[in-house]
């Protein structure tokens, strides 16, 4: 089945089974390989990304639900070799061990702060822990959320 | 923001190397190959536990469309055997099933609808052995072997070392605590599952895995298959995530027999969550009894130990998990009669392998809880029944070693008494509201560095300069998420003066890098560091030395090197490094060395196998731990409140690096003490996804506050030493005595899950009731 | 190859159904697609109802708030008409799954699931929700107690589907309370979880309480003996005790890979004391 839908901004058009995972499509067939997969079922969050502005897990998902939708992976942040108020947080916090989980972990941050500009750690917690790291402990994760966070304030005032 | 044009010195957080690609989603992992034409290779698994393979029967999916290849152990060429001392397993079965996860066949199809389909219609058939499923039936009189040519029978390894006078001692103290302990297995539970992707052509076999061990692999490949060892080139990205559980061959021998199988094509092999977990290695569960004797002062005098560690079928590490156990039995503490034994005992359960810590989070959550129980006993606090028998240097450890390098523990246990966080933590105690119990507690570690003296603990750092005038840091140990690359990177740039710019990583890739052994044993950054030190001084020696010649200098050394060229110091004159790099040929331009580790003299025991597993060792890191911890009365469950972790691991490199160490090996050891637990029915893992297996979510894991004395231990590249490993010693114990400071309850099976919790704290709540 | 409709409307939706009689229906897909994966299940034709949008909405009448089967667990969880009458089912809702999952799975799949750790179906048992099955040519409203059989096991009859779920605004409780015991913070089955809806007079006397449990039976307990036992006397740690003793006389939990039956057995008993916590109790009702 041909579905349509907006990629990162970009309209794209790809013939695909239609009960094809999204996150097979998005990794095999459109080569964005940022979408990471761990568990396969919902439990880890490698594979988060963003529909329509909500998180959404690409393993629980089928191609033909991306049929008409705004996706955005963590292909999709970075603008004209610019990286997002997020991304470079995660970068200067130390976010960032073996990086699997880490497109998840910004997509699921960057959906946050999009709803709750300034967020408690609590809500920061909350808002991941849907996100599965085996290497942080989450700590300079949510330190990082939380620069973001703080960097975009000190900018908007 | 990201600085690429600054040079990061000893000692500064500098940014890794690998944040940019893996912040965009753009690194490129094991698990991210694919080709246009790419195959899929899966594994037809025993799914029992002890049987001889009779017959197998392939024609069924061989007959369908689409599937390339289906292969069994007579496709094998070479000895179809790996693992790292004893070779006993085998690539695919030939004889003996011994787990439920041997690899009965191979298949390599076109999709992976198509593999799955042809891996059901693989059919065996086999005669059932008698199965061994715990370490005590597998000693057992007349237990059937998994192993019938190995001379030990069902023991891999056994060691026994005593001190003084032994366990005879105990009869002469005046407390003798006794007490046993058993642990779970843990899964290591990296979010990139087992992976690789492989092509033969031109005879030349290339795999591209997820490994700890790039240079191990090829050889072992090389001989299980029939290759020769340049014919074989592996590959080794960043891992996502590894923690051992990547040292040693998962995808890789079967990887390359598919692909030699299929010449031309590419073939991937990813293992499924579920496959992970029941396949994969583990760490090992233990069984321990201690019996800790002391003088009513307090004061440590003898030590007994017994430990038993569940191998699996096969020598995954298994003898070196043993060897650090026993090394590690009786903590960083002065106890002149010690007798120390133990086994590494095969049974057919899943694999018990390689995982941070390498059986020293087993034996220190035992001899740390027993020191507690010294400390209640003689009315000292864990404070002071620590500092009183604490080593230091020069003192002899419990094997009779005298420790010869750094020697932190002292002052790690005095930082953590001034602490702000252990007052706070007091206080906090003091305040608990109705329904919860709260409670401090500590635990000290140790945690030798490298192979020990027979191994050679060595690397090879080459470094080339660039034809662009940059540098060019070939890395042979892999980087599975510590970030010792960016380290790598760093000592470069500081002793090169250049900043980021100027220098590049490759890594490790058995055809352009130097072998320097595996990433583990916390030896990475300490043996590649001094290795690269080395390459660094000669590069910069020889780049200085032609940039002499160039400007017709006699004395090299009135050059110094700066960020992409070279300045003459006596006249300001500046060379671009690009325009020296053109006057040096392809091989002046690179350099190598080699580094290999100091090894302990010292001869705690003559038992050569316990040697080569690691005996003794000559380095060690300390740690000293604090934990407040909360427990909901009505539930059992034991809330981490509060985290302090003070670490002797000599200088540091990059502080944010440690600090990445640390917090990752106590939310391991959190998830270790608490949630953790890899139950196995009859050979059978019965906890193979998320749902049911439970690693700490983010709600899960307090704030953990890590510090380094900082203290440098001279033979280290700026005075480090090893921290891959010791954060993961200290969680259980220094939790299981907050919780017993909390509510007087022990423990003796771990993890310490809400319901054991519960069971008994109302099993002392009745008792209270009888008396 | 399978086949995905994803119907907008009814109509388009009862068409569907009559050209494919073995379709598998899903909305957020998080029980489906999980159980498809692990081969449990292999439907050729799948029917995706995310984007119908008579069952997407949460309406208020006088009486009571209907919920369509397709709303999002999140959407439910953001909304000030839940939070405002049954703050028992928003704290449910916070303790489910992720807020991944929250994200994609529905209340009317969780209902359909029909899992004993399904952890919106206690409060919604106490809140005496019923459900409205809708096929092509019927309609029909029954209690949810009354709609749940087993584990997985509906009274749904072929060519129907939930619709929506009715909640009744009265009687009005000031006191709402759920927790789940799980064996971690987020991304948690229920070993135990428990519901309360409760009214305490100005003298701290039981004047109405309502209870369910999770994960201790093959679908939600309720025991009318414990509330019974309750109603009228003093909330205090000596009652709920006495209660929870009740409760485990009582129950009869299985064990399984997550806990033990004595621990949830234990464990249903000793949440009732959580009842005596001030903070569960709202001062001024709804």
């Amino acid at each position: 089945m041909l579905i349509k839908f907006n990629l990162n901004g970009q309209d794209v058009e790809v013939e695909t089974p239609p009960a094809r995972r999204a996150v097979d499509l998005l990794r095999e067939e459109l080569n964005l390989t940022g979408t990471k997969e761990g568990c396969g079922a919902g439990e880890c969050g490698a594979c988060t990304i963003i529909v329509d502005g909500t998180t959404k897990l690409a393993c629980l998902l089928l191609a033909a639900q991306l049929e008409g939708c705004r996706v955005t992976t963590i292909e999709g942040l970075e603008h004209e070799n610019e990286l997002t108020p997020l991304q470079e947080a995660f970068i200067a916090g130390g976010a960032i061990q073996c990086g699997f989980c880490t497109p998840g972990m910004v997509l699921t941050a960057q959906a946050l702060l999009a709803k709750t500009p300034l967020p408690t750690e609590a809500e920061i917690r909350s808002a991941i822990s849907g996100n599965l790291c085996r290497c942080t402990g989450y700590q300079k994760i949510v330190e990082s959320i939380r620069l973001a966070a703080h960097r975009r304030a000190g900018e908007l005032q | 923001m990201t600085s690429t044009s600054e040079i990061f010195p000893i000692g500064k957080a500098a940014p890794r190397a690998d944040a940019r690609a893996k912040v965009t989603g753009t690194e490129k992992y094991a698990a991210d190959y694919y080709a246009a034409d790419q195959l899929w290779a899966g594994i037809k698994r025993a799914g029992m536990a002890h049987a001889r393979l009779l017959e197998i029967n392939l024609d069924k999916a061989r007959e369908l469309a689409g599937v390339v290849a289906v292969l069994t152990h007579k496709d094998v060429q070479g000895s179809n055997r790996q693992g790292v001392a004893r070779k006993d397993q085998p690539v695919l079965v030939d004889d003996k099933i011994r787990h439920a996860g041997d690899a009965i066949a191979l298949v390599v199809a076109e999709n992976r609808a198509l593999l799955k389909k042809a891996l059901e219609l693989i059919t065996f058939t086999c005669e059932p052995l008698p199965e061994i499923f715990t370490m005590a039936a597998a000693l057992a009189e007349g237990a059937p072997l998994l192993h019938a040519d190995h001379p030990d029978g069902n023991i891999l390894l056994q060691g026994r070392l005593e001190t003084g006078q032994g366990a005879a001692a105990l009869k002469e103290c005046a407390i003798v605590i006794e007490s046993s302990f058993a642990l779970a297995r843990q899964e290591h539970a990296y979010l990139e599952t087992e992976c690789g992707f492989a092509i033969y052509q031109d005879h030349k076999l290339e795999i591209a895995a997820s490994t700890q061990t790039p240079f191990r692999d090829r050889a072992e490949i090389a001989e299980a298959l029939g290759l020769e060892v340049e014919n074989v080139r592996v590959i080794a990205p960043y891992c996502g995530g590894a923690f051992g559980g990547k040292d040693g061959i998962t995808v890789q021998t079967l990887l390359g027999l598919a692909a030699l199988n299929a010449p031309g094509r590419a073939i991937k092999m990813w293992w499924e969550r579920e496959e992970s977990f029941n396949f994969g290695a583990k760490r090992h569960r233990a069984e321990l009894h201690y019996q800790l004797g002391c003088d009513r002062d307090g004061t440590f005098k003898a030590l007994s130990v017994e430990v038993d560690f569940d191998t699996g079928p096969y020598d995954h590490l298994g003898g070196v998990v043993l060897a650090l156990g026993l090394e590690h039995a009786g903590g960083p503490y002065r106890i002149p009669h010690t007798q120390i034994q133990g086994r590494a005992i095969y049974t057919n359960n899943p694999i018990g392998g390689a995982f941070r810590g390498f059986g020293v989070p087993q034996v220190a959550a035992a001899m740390e809880q027993m020191v507690d129980m010294a400390a209640v006993r003689t009315g000292l606090s864990p404070l002071a029944i620590r500092l009183k028998n604490g080593v230091k240097r020069g003192d002899r450890n419990p094997l009779g070693v005298t420790l010869q390098t750094s020697t932190g523990l002292l002052d790690c246990l005095r930082q953590i008494e001034q602490d702000p966080l252990r007052h706070e933590a007091e206080k906090w105690k003091a305040q608990a509201p109705p329904g919860k119990l709260r409670g401090v507690g500590i635990a000290a570690v140790m945690h030798g560095m490298g192979y020990g003296p027979t191994v050679p603990d060595t690397a090879h750092a080459k470094l080339a300069l660039s034809r662009e005038g940059r540098f060019k840091i070939y890395c042979g140990v892999v980087d599975m998420g510590q970030g010792n690359a960016t380290t790598y990177q760093q000592i470069a740039g500081d002793l090169l003066n250049q900043d980021f710019a100027h220098l590049e990583l490759i890594l490790p890739d058995t055809d352009q890098t130097l072998p320097s052994g595996s990433s583990s044993a916390s030896r990475t950054t300490y043996t590649f560091g001094n290795a690269l030190i080395g390459a660094c001084e000669i590069l910069k020696k020889r780049v200085c030395e032609r940039a002499a010649d160039s400007l017709m200098v006699e004395d090299w050394q009135e050059f110094t090197l700066l960020p992409g060229r070279l300045r003459h110091l006596p006249t300001g004159r500046e060379i671009p490094l690009q325009r020296l790099a053109a006057l040096l040929s392809p091989d002046e331009r690179v350099v190598s060395n080699r580094y290999r580790a100091p090894v302990n003299r010292d001869q705690p025991t003559a038992n050569p196998g316990l040697k080569l597993h690691g005996i003794p060792h000559l380095i060690f890191s300390y740690g000293v731990h604090l934990a407040a911890v909360e427990i909901d009365k009505l539930s059992g469950n034991v809330a981490v409140k509060k985290y302090l972790a003070v670490t002797d691991c000599g200088n540091l490199i990059n502080p944010q690096l440690f600090e990445q160490q640390m917090q990752g090996g106590i939310a391991q050891g959190i998830g270790y003490s608490l949630y953790e637990d890899l139950k196995v029915t009859k050979g059978v893992v019965q906890t193979s996804n998320f749902a049911t297996y439970i690693i700490p979510s983010a709600l899960d894991l307090p704030e953990m506050i890590c510090k380094a004395l900082a203290q440098p231990e001279s033979s280290g590249p700026f005075g480090l030493k090893g921290v891959g490993e010791i954060a993961i010693d200290a969680p259980l114990p220094t939790i299981a005595n907050a919780v017993s400071d909390a509510c007087g309850v022990r423990c003796r099976e771990f993890p310490l899950t809400a319901e054991r919790l519960l069971r008994a704290l109302k099993k002392e709540e009745d008792n209270a009731h009888k008396i | 190859m399978k086949e995905v409709f994803r119907p907008r409307t009814f109509s388009e939706l009862w068409q569907l159904r009559r050209q494919h009689e073995n379709a598998a229906l899903y909305a957020g897909g998080t029980d489906l697609l999980v159980q498809m994966r692990a081969a449990k299940i292999n439907p050729q034709t799948l029917i995706c109802l995310e984007r119908l949008a008579e069952i997407g909405r949460i309406e208020e009448f006088n009486d009571e708030i209907a919920i369509g089967a397709g709303v999002s667990q999140h959407h439910l969880l953001e909304n000030p008409t839940i939070l405002k009458y049954f703050p028992v089912l928003c704290q449910a809702l916070q303790a489910l799954g992720s807020p991944h999952i929250r994200n994609m799975a529905t209340i009317g799949g969780n209902i359909m699931t029909a899992s004993p750790a399904g952890d919106t179906l206690p409060p919604l048992y106490i809140l005496q929700a019923e459900l409205e099955l809708r096929s092509q040519k019927t309609q029909r409203r029954l209690p949810l107690a009354d709609f749940i059989n087993g584990p997985g096991q509906t009274g749904i009859s072929p060519g129907e589907i939930l619709s929506r779920i009715f909640i009744p605004k009265e009687p009005v409780f000031a006191g709402h309370y759920f927790e789940k015991i799980g064996l971690r913070q987020a991304l948690s089955i229920a070993v135990v979880s428990i519901a309360a809806l409760y009214n305490i007079s100005t003298e701290r006397k039981i004047t109405a309480i309502r209870l369910a449990w999770g994960s201790l039976g093959p679908t939600i307990v309720t025991l009318p003996e414990v509330e019974t036992f309750l109603i009228g006397k003093t909330l205090n740690p000596a009652t709920l005790n006495a209660a929870a003793t009740l409760v485990e006389q009582q129950v009869k939990p299985i064990s399984d890979i997550r806990a033990g039956a004595d621990y949830r057995r234990r464990v249903a008993g000793q949440l009732l004391l959580r009842l005596d916590q001030p903070a569960n109790y709202r001062q001024t009702s709804a």
